[in-house]
């Protein structure tokens, strides 16, 4: 698969909840490329072009990253971070997609420049449309920035 | 005549007339300069004649001037004159006066000389009266140093008097009295000997009596050294459990947090595995329900309605486990905006438009806004919930003040609930209705109970079954 023309990076590292999101948007009828990644580690090598993404070109932004919060050797905090500190791609609109509800993690996530916060509900049909509304927001309703 | 004769007649003439040439020349030469003289002498008198004129003019200005000058001066003259005699008059009239002030001045003279006389008189008799005074003033004092003398003195013999008059009584009485004593005296001498007597028997009897307390001193004396030792037992025991119940308190409060913590992951983690199958029950009966009969649907069908159930109670305690972290924050709440306005939410909510609400004035309390507005929502939703089966069933809403609380009151004529179990309504995932009467989880009440209770206040509740139900929760007010 070509990692270049990416609109969506998808960080997350339940397969179950990547497999129905990707599933949601897809019946959802949109069309927009996403590339899923597994950890918030391989989502800042997708971003800096290193590793297994040496070859994309690093000018090439994606127009969203949707982000796990809880996540193994980096958590979606430290990506959002170190995202939102680099002036390169600081513009990049960020929306957390989570299951903690917690106060602390919300302050904290709009504190470093989170774009949105967005809770997966547990029952399908709200998590489809939420996945549904999210897909409207961003990539209809709103202008990015190229 | 000669020739020569005449020549030489003629040389004379000639010499004659030389000689008279030159005098004529020399007069000619001379009164040349007589002339010129006389010019000069003449243009001198011009000069003298042109600075005469000026001079003229001179005098001419000068004798004017002198003339205005007799003018003013025979004018000041005058004036001289008249001021010359107004003085001269002025002079007269003073003289007459002059001459009237020297009589009176005599006069004055004369009176003066009386008037000091009269006053050597005065001035002696003046001191003669003040003398005479002086001595007055002293007979005077003498007088009334006496005369108080003599008051003091009598009033001393009248308290000599009475105080004569008033210890011949005494002495009277006491007499009076001694013999009454007297005859007292003699009764009570007898009765004394009678009580001698009994004393001496009794005496006996304290004797025997004073033994036995003496025993029983002793004994108590052992009970206490016992009782003491209980009592030291008691205090260390007290101590110690006291100690006890520290260490455990502590206990019980790590337990608490970590049971918090626990419910909170626990609810956290299983919320992921209850969306997959959720999700995948959901792809199952999406995607392939035309692979299963309908057995097959009915029971995916289920599996979906179970696991949705899951998620909600899940939700619910965690919200639960949250509330018990949750920051209270104190201030004044007006209950009457607040409510108010939530009224007009469940009104908009309300499609069949079947709500009434009869909201009283509310007093403000003291709370954590967000917090109490969850109270008034479950609370409210609940007499929502449970009326619904009933038609024209107002929901009440008021409030009383007691004591430094404000008590709050939500009362709905809905199904209500037996009061035999009422320990079980504030209990989470407690429920008095099944799920196809009224559904919901059984959380409500138990975060009305836990909100409450953090603000220091109570719940409770008064039902009739198929009758009303009254929930009432207080408050600190905004004065404590």
């Amino acid at each position: 698969m070509s990692h270049e023309n990416i609109e969506i990076l998808f960080v997350e590292d339940s397969l179950d909840d990547a497999m129905l999101t990707l599933r949601a948007f897809k019946k959802s009828g949109f069309v927009n490329t996403v590339h899923h990644v597994k950890d918030g580690a391989e989502a800042l090598d997708f971003i800096y072009a290193r590793e297994q993404y040496v070859t994309r070109n690093i000018n090439n932004h994606p127009k969203l990253i949707l982000l796990d919060l809880k996540m193994p050797k980096m958590s979606g905090m430290e990506v959002l971070e170190r995202i939102k500190s680099d002036p390169e791609f600081k513009s990049i609109p960020i929306v957390i997609l989570t299951s903690s509800k917690e106060d602390p993690d919300i302050q904290q996530c709009y504190a470093l420049g989170a774009n949105s916060y967005i809770v997966k509900p547990v029952e399908s049909e709200n998590f489809f449309q939420v996945i549904k509304d999210i897909g409207m927001y961003w990539m209809v309703l709103s202008q990015l920035p190229e | 005549m000669s020739e020569k004769e005449s020549s030489n007649e003629l040389l004379i003439a000639n010499r004659e007339l030389a000689f008279q040439n030159i005098e004529k020349e020399n007069r000619a030469a001379e009164l040349n300069i007589a002339n010129k003289e006389l010019a000069f002498q003449n243009q001198e008198k011009k000069n003298r004649a042109a600075e005469l004129l000026i001079a003229n003019k001179e005098l001419a200005f000068q004798n004017d001037e002198k003339e205005d000058r007799a003018a003013e001066l025979i004018i000041a003259n005058k004036e001289l004159a008249f001021q010359n005699n107004e003085k001269e008059h002025r002079a007269a009239e003073l003289l007459i006066a002059n001459k009237e002030l020297a009589f009176q001045n005599d006069e004055k003279e004369k009176r003066a000389a009386e008037l000091i006389i009269a006053n050597k008189e005065l001035a002696f008799q003046n001191d003669e009266k003040e003398h005479r005074a002086a001595e007055l003033i002293i007979a005077n004092k003498e007088l009334a140093f006496q005369n108080d003398e003599k008051e003091k003195r009598a009033a001393e013999l009248i308290i000599a008097n009475k105080e004569l008059a008033f210890q011949n009584d005494e002495k009277e009485k006491r007499a009076a009295e001694l013999i009454i004593a007297n005859k007292e005296l003699a009764f009570q001498n007898d009765e004394k000997e009678k009580r001698a007597a009994e004393l001496i028997i009794a005496n006996k009897e304290l004797a025997f009596q004073n033994e036995e307390k003496e025993k029983r001193a002793i004994e108590l004396l052992t009970a206490n050294t016992e009782l003491k030792k209980a009592e030291d037992d008691i205090r260390k025991f007290n101590e110690e459990l006291e100690q006890k119940v520290i260490e455990r308190t502590a206990q019980l409060e790590a337990v608490n947090k970590e049971l918090e913590a626990f419910s909170y992951s626990v609810s956290h983690d299983l919320r992921a595995p209850i969306r997959g199958i959720n999700g995948y029950a959901q792809i199952l009966e999406e995607d392939y329900s035309d692979k299963l009969d309908s057995d097959g649907v009915a029971v995916l069908h289920s599996i979906r309605k179970n696991s949705k159930k899951m998620g909600q109670l899940i939700d619910d305690l965690l919200a639960f486990s949250k509330l018990g972290r949750k920051q209270v924050t104190l201030a004044d709440i007006n209950m009457n905006m607040l409510v108010n306005t939530l009224k007009e939410d469940f009104l908009v909510e309300d499609k069949e438009q079947k709500i009434e609400f009869n909201i009283e004035v509310l007093p403000p309390a003291k709370g954590d806004q967000s917090l109490i507005k969850q109270v008034w929502i479950n609370l409210i939703s609940n007499a929502i919930k449970y009326s619904k089966n009933k038609s024209n069933s107002p929901i009440a809403i008021g409030a009383y003040q007691e004591g430094a609380q404000v008590v709050y009151y939500v009362k709905d004529n809905g199904a209500g609930f037996d009061m035999q179990y009422y320990d079980k309504l504030f209990g989470v995932f407690q429920r008095l209705h099944s799920q196809e009467e009224f559904e919901g989880t059984g959380i409500g009440l138990a975060i009305v109970q836990k909100i409450v209770n953090r603000h220091n206040g109570t719940v409770w509740a008064e039902s009739k079954l198929n009758k009303e139900t009254t929930f009432y929760f207080s408050l600190p007010n905004i004065n404590s």
